[in-house]
């Protein structure tokens, strides 16, 4: 029993949605059409919420106890990592996976939505993303990527009704797998030069030619292109960003919120596995041939590109994508710092994520509180003075956007900062001048955010977004606002536990 | 200090409220019990400022009186505690949430009058440091000087008063007026006291957000794009600054091995010659955004033009303000020798495009708020110039222009609101023969323009006669000074040629316009938030000692400081390394506020020593 204590965080989640799974499936079914407001998903809300905290409260206790110290179970070492830094991404896949439920809790019945299947199928793609986070075997990596991307295409459908729904879903499906398909393709080309699967032999491979079975570079390099182009697919760089504003638009708002949060942050934890478990040394993470320049560019790219395109976008939903996107590009730039400063660089990686997570649910929370039945809220004019009509609301939205855009003392401008800091550190100084100069490029389309807030009303007989009533939504902004401010204001102790978190470089 | 003492010592004040509480006539008890409050609290404010007041104090317990080192954090923290309650206030009690904002504004200022009570000599007062971020070094530390003592008491003079005149013309979304207006004073106030870079930061950009809803919420047709383009602009500024922060913070850490953004540690760093000039821009480019210097200036105009009165008054009395300030503690502190090496050049900027441009675009304007936007360009041009000739008689008339320009600039824009609310247009053609109709108003209006445009007698006089005369002796401006004198002397004809011919196109002549014929004199409102500002017109102007005795220590010190530092990095700067100056070229008056030399020695000390003797090797 001792030797599952490792592995805790996971079993709780992956047994709670199966309870979940039961639970739905015994409910009293619902046809699609009630009028009601509240079905039995709102019951299923609360305990997936109540799952994925306590998969988040089990990741703080194991790191309590010190992973280090508890035995595992034998053989699960390469395909399951239970380390400090699958630790720290449960603990932030969770909470996003949370309040992304949450908010599905308020949403679905509100939108005639009501069906049960929705929660089952975010607990296993938490499941899977917690597992991508662990995966230190190309094999288990893979099968968890798929575990956690056919949940969210499943996720991404979930209007059924809804042709833009389908379209999206059929779109990211496509896309998605072709991505997965030159992951997979790398891995076996890496598997043919090194022979091995896990990251830690790759790594060995690489770096000692004269082993056993000397490492054909020029394939190792070939596959490390196709894996680096796989991973910038599922963490939505530009230019493999073009799914990314039709899923999160097509996608019901809490399911974008999901895919925002706990996917990318997933996938950035399956990057820095890749990047810094298997090609952390050696001429591959130098900056004459390796991938630092290329993911370097990826991030300039990426933040310019998104940021450009998101100031032109007429939907909020399209333009929070977008933002999403320009905020992988910061995150790049952390991860193109990594060789240079590794653990630090690693650290502004996870704490940027976690304050993104916090910060992008409470913005999609937002915008799905703004909205009601008949009257979701979806463009710019939507929002058009609803600071006059609903300043709870539009204060809430505010601290979010301000926290996007990297104003003090939210856990935004926090992470940005350190973002920036580290990057000088690392000597790398034209990235964080592009970095933080985009921070202020971005500010211009949160800002028209608050713009139609406070400053426009309505349009006479114009629709405008109802905000809706839900305790969960509610209390879902108010746990990611406390966050937000209390990450901004006393980063240190996160900080320091993402150093401790970070993967060892040799 | 005994009852009868502290009697003795408030009796006029006193006397001032009863005349002003029962002199006027037809006002309700209420209004005269508040107008004799304000009139006490004003004659009691003017009253503490004379330095012999202090001797009393001082004599009384024969040593320097206490420091409380809490004060700066109450004068902080009071609006922005303020404007998270008021949050919490029903938006329908409007005169709640309007007399507690006031209330509290009140308290702040006179908080801020407690930095009066001790003697201002060279160093810091007020010291208060407590770690926040230990592991970066990022520590709460904020303290006043000579110079930013008169920046927050500034702003908490003026903060009121802008408050107080929006009352009156705003009449949609009081609550959040009253969050806006509360946390921009506490972020006001935070910067100017902040010797934290990372705290400063933190206030320079939380400064933003309640001026940009300002801007926007209540501000004229053209608002949404003025706003934008006050924050955008301020934006890009300020993300420079944080890489230049962070990249100077760096370089401290490799030299000393010890993280920081404490302001007085960071000083002794003296950056490789090319690091140290794009920070040196970096820093300066934010702060002359805020300022505004041409060609940066652009946000300006637009931003005066669309915000309501109150915003104008806070933007142009007290927000600039962070510009200048920031270029004389932090571009000149912590970058004095490209500092000192561009001073010639910058200044030739701000006279041609700051006084002379500044004032010649003033003169073409047909709003008049746009002219005073324009007329600030003009005036803060003299501050600058006296920041980069860099005498002490220079840089006291620069501090005391800022002083100077906020008042009379927000007299200015307080009394444009007044007939903007009367007639809802600021073209000079509307009017004409005002004076027939607005006796009192006119008055103001022409004591307010003499100021601005300096006439003896007034503070404007004061402000640039010392800019001027320090211009003229600067040695930092080389065969150049006698130039930009000549050029800054030239602009204070200008500024009487755009200021005098828009009062006497507006208030004399016939009064041709019908509409103008039935306009309302000032209300008492409206007289009310103009008298302490005219008060104090006065008082500077004939008592200009008061002020320049609190700031000259702080100045002469940082003047001293600034030459030797820029002279001793021109002789240790690298092309290739930083290096850490020798404390012993700074006063110990200026190190002694460091946290890191309060809680015990420094181990850079090795460092400094090596790098004292490479220096002698050269």
């Amino acid at each position: 029993m001792t030797r599952l204590m490792a592995i805790s965080p996971l079993l709780v989640v992956a047994l709670g949605g199966v309870l979940l799974m039961l639970a739905e499936a015994f409910s009293h079914r619902r046809e699609e059409g009630d009028v009601r407001h509240t079905g039995p998903s709102s019951e299923l809300a609360l305990g997936t919420a109540v799952t994925l905290l306590a998969g988040a409260i089990m990741a703080a206790a194991v790191w309590m106890v010190g992973p280090e110290k508890l035995e595992t179970l034998p053989g699960l070492a390469p395909y399951y990592v239970a380390d400090r830094f699958t630790l720290f991404f449960t603990f932030t896949i969770c909470l996003g996976g949370a309040l992304a439920a949450l908010l599905a809790g308020g949403y679905l019945p509100e939108h005639k939505l009501d069906r049960g299947e929705f929660y089952p199928l975010l607990t296993f793609g938490t499941v899977g993303a917690i597992l991508l986070a662990a995966a230190g075997d190309l094999l288990s990596l893979f099968i968890a990527l798929e575990t956690m991307s056919l949940a969210v295409y499943a996720l991404t459908g979930f209007r059924r009704t809804s042709p833009r729904s389908t379209e999206a879903a059929v779109k990211y499906f496509l896309l998605g797998s072709f991505a997965a398909v030159l992951l997979l393709y790398g891995g076996a080309l890496l598997y043919g030069a090194t022979g091995h699967t896990d990251l830690a032999g790759i790594r060995a491979a690489i770096m000692h030619p004269a082993a056993a079975k000397p490492a054909n570079l020029a394939l190792v390099l070939v596959a490390a292109a196709l894996i680096l182009c796989g991973l910038a697919f599922k963490v939505s760089a530009v230019p493999f960003h073009m799914w990314t504003p039709d899923a999160y638009e097509g996608a019901p708002t809490p399911a974008t919120g999901y895919m925002a949060v706990a996917v990318k942050t997933a996938a950035f934890a399956m990057m820095l596995r890749v990047l810094v478990g298997g090609f952390g040394d050696g001429a591959l993470a130098s900056w004459a041939a390796g991938w630092p320049p290329v993911l370097a560019l990826l991030a300039v790219v990426t933040m310019t590109g998104a940021n450009l395109v998101a100031g032109r976008q007429e939907s909020v939903k399209r333009m929070l994508a977008y933002s999403s996107i320009a905020h992988a590009g910061y995150v790049l730039v952390a991860v193109a710092t990594i060789p240079r400063a590794s653990e630090e660089a690693q650290a502004s990686v996870m704490y940027y994520l976690l304050a993104y997570t916090v910060s992008t649910i409470g913005a999609f929370g937002a915008l799905v509180l703004c909205g009601s039945r008949g009257a979701e809220a979806v463009s710019y004019e939507d929002l058009a003075g609803l600071g006059k009509r609903h300043p709870a609301v539009a204060i809430a939205f505010t601290l979010f956007l301000l926290s996007l855009t990297g104003v003090p003392p939210t856990a935004g401008f926090f992470g940005k900062w350190y973002v920036a800091k580290t990057t000088i550190g690392a000597g790398l100084y034209p990235l964080a001048i592009v970095l933080l100069l985009n921070s202020a490029l971005a500010a211009y389309y949160y800002l028209r955010v608050l713009v139609y807030m406070y400053m426009r009303d309505p349009a006479p007989g114009a629709p405008i977004a109802k905000p809706m009533r839900s305790g969960y939504v509610v209390g879902a902004l108010v746990i990611a606002g406390v966050l937000v401010l209390a990450l901004g204001i006393w980063p240190t102790t996160p900080i320091e536990l993402a150093v401790q978190a970070a993967l060892t470089a040799r | 200090m005994s009852a009868t003492d502290f009697l003795f010592a408030i009796w006029p004040a006193i006397l001032a409220g009863i005349v002003a509480a029962f002199v006027p006539r037809e006002m309700s008890p209420r209004q005269r019990v508040a107008l004799g409050f304000i009139a006490a609290i004003g004659l009691a404010s003017v009253k503490w400022l004379w330095p012999s007041e202090l001797p009393a104090v001082v004599a009384e317990g024969a040593k320097a009186p206490e420091e409380w080192p809490h004060l700066l954090n109450l004068i902080v923290g009071l609006p922005l505690v303020g404007g998270v309650v008021v949050m919490f206030m029903p938006r329908q009690l409007l005169s709640l949430v309007r007399g507690f904002t006031l209330v509290v504004m009140a308290a702040a200022f006179l908080a801020s009058l407690g930095l009066l009570t001790v003697p201002m000599t060279a160093g810091w007062h007020f010291n208060y440091s407590k770690d926040w971020m230990p592991g970066l070094g990022i520590r709460y530390h904020v303290a006043v000087d000579g110079i930013s003592l008169w920046l927050v008491i500034l702003a908490t003079f003026i903060t009121p008063i802008a408050a107080f005149a929006s009352f009156g013309s705003i009449k949609t979304r009081i609550k959040e007026l009253c969050i806006a207006l509360l946390f921009l004073e506490g972020a006001m106030i935070g910067a100017f006291v902040a010797l934290d870079l990372f705290v400063f930061y933190v206030f320079w950009e939380l400064v933003l957000v309640p001026m940009y809803l300002m801007i926007g919420i209540w501000g004229g047709t053209d608002r949404i794009k003025a706003a934008v383009k006050f924050f955008i602009y301020t934006m890009v500024g300020s993300v420079l600054l944080l890489a230049a922060i962070l990249y100077l913070v760096w370089a401290n850490q490799k030299l000393t091995g010890q993280w920081s953004f404490d302001y007085i540690d960071l000083s002794r760093v003296v950056l490789a010659r090319p690091a140290q000039m794009l920070c040196f821009w970096a820093f300066s480019l934010a702060f002359f955004i805020k300022v505004p210097m041409w060609p940066v200036h652009t946000w300006l105009p637009d931003a005066h033009t669309e915000a309501p009165t109150g915003g104008s008054v806070i933007l142009a009395a007290v927000l600039l303000k962070l510009g200048t300030y920031a270029y004389l503690r932090f571009s000149m502190g912590l970058f004095a020798g490209p500092a000192s090496s561009l001073a010639a050049n910058l200044a030739g900027v701000a006279v041609l495009g700051g006084v002379l441009y500044g004032a010649l675009v003033a003169w073409k304007q047909q709003d008049v708020k746009r002219l005073v936007a324009y007329s600030s360009v003009a005036h803060l041009g003299y501050v600058m110039l006296g920041l980069f000739g860099a005498t002490p008689s220079g840089m006291q008339g620069a501090v005391l222009q800022m002083v100077n320009h906020g008042i009379s600039t927000g007299a200015l824009f307080l009394l444009v609101g007044v007939i903007y609310d009367r007639r809802h247009t600021r073209q000079v053609d509307e009017f004409g023969g005002l004076a027939k109709v607005m006796p009192a108003y006119a008055t103001l209006f022409l004591i307010v323009t003499f100021a601005s445009v300096g006439v003896p007698g007034t503070n404007g006089f004061i402000g640039e006669f010392l800019v001027i005369s320090g211009t003229y002796v600067s040695e930092r401006l080389g065969v150049f000074g006698g130039i930009h004198t000549v050029g800054a002397a030239a602009g204070v004809i200008l500024s009487a040629v755009y200021m005098l011919g828009v009062v006497q196109k507006m208030f004399f002549g016939p009064l041709t316009n019908p509409k103008n014929k039935h306009l309302p004199d000032l209300t008492p409102r409206e007289a009310l938030a103009l008298a302490p500002l005219i008060v104090m017109i006065f008082v500077i102007g004939f008592f200009p000692g008061v002020f320049l005795d609190r700031m000259k220590d702080a100045i002469d010190m940082h003047h001293s400081q600034f030459k030797t530092v820029s002279g001793q990095a021109v002789l240790y700067s690298d092309e290739k390394d930083a290096k850490l100056l020798p404390e012993d070229v700074f006063s110990p008056a200026f190190l002694d506020g460091s946290p890191s030399r309060m809680t015990g020695p420094k181990d850079a000390e090795p460092h400094a020593k090596n790098d004292a003797a490479n220096g002698g090797a050269k």
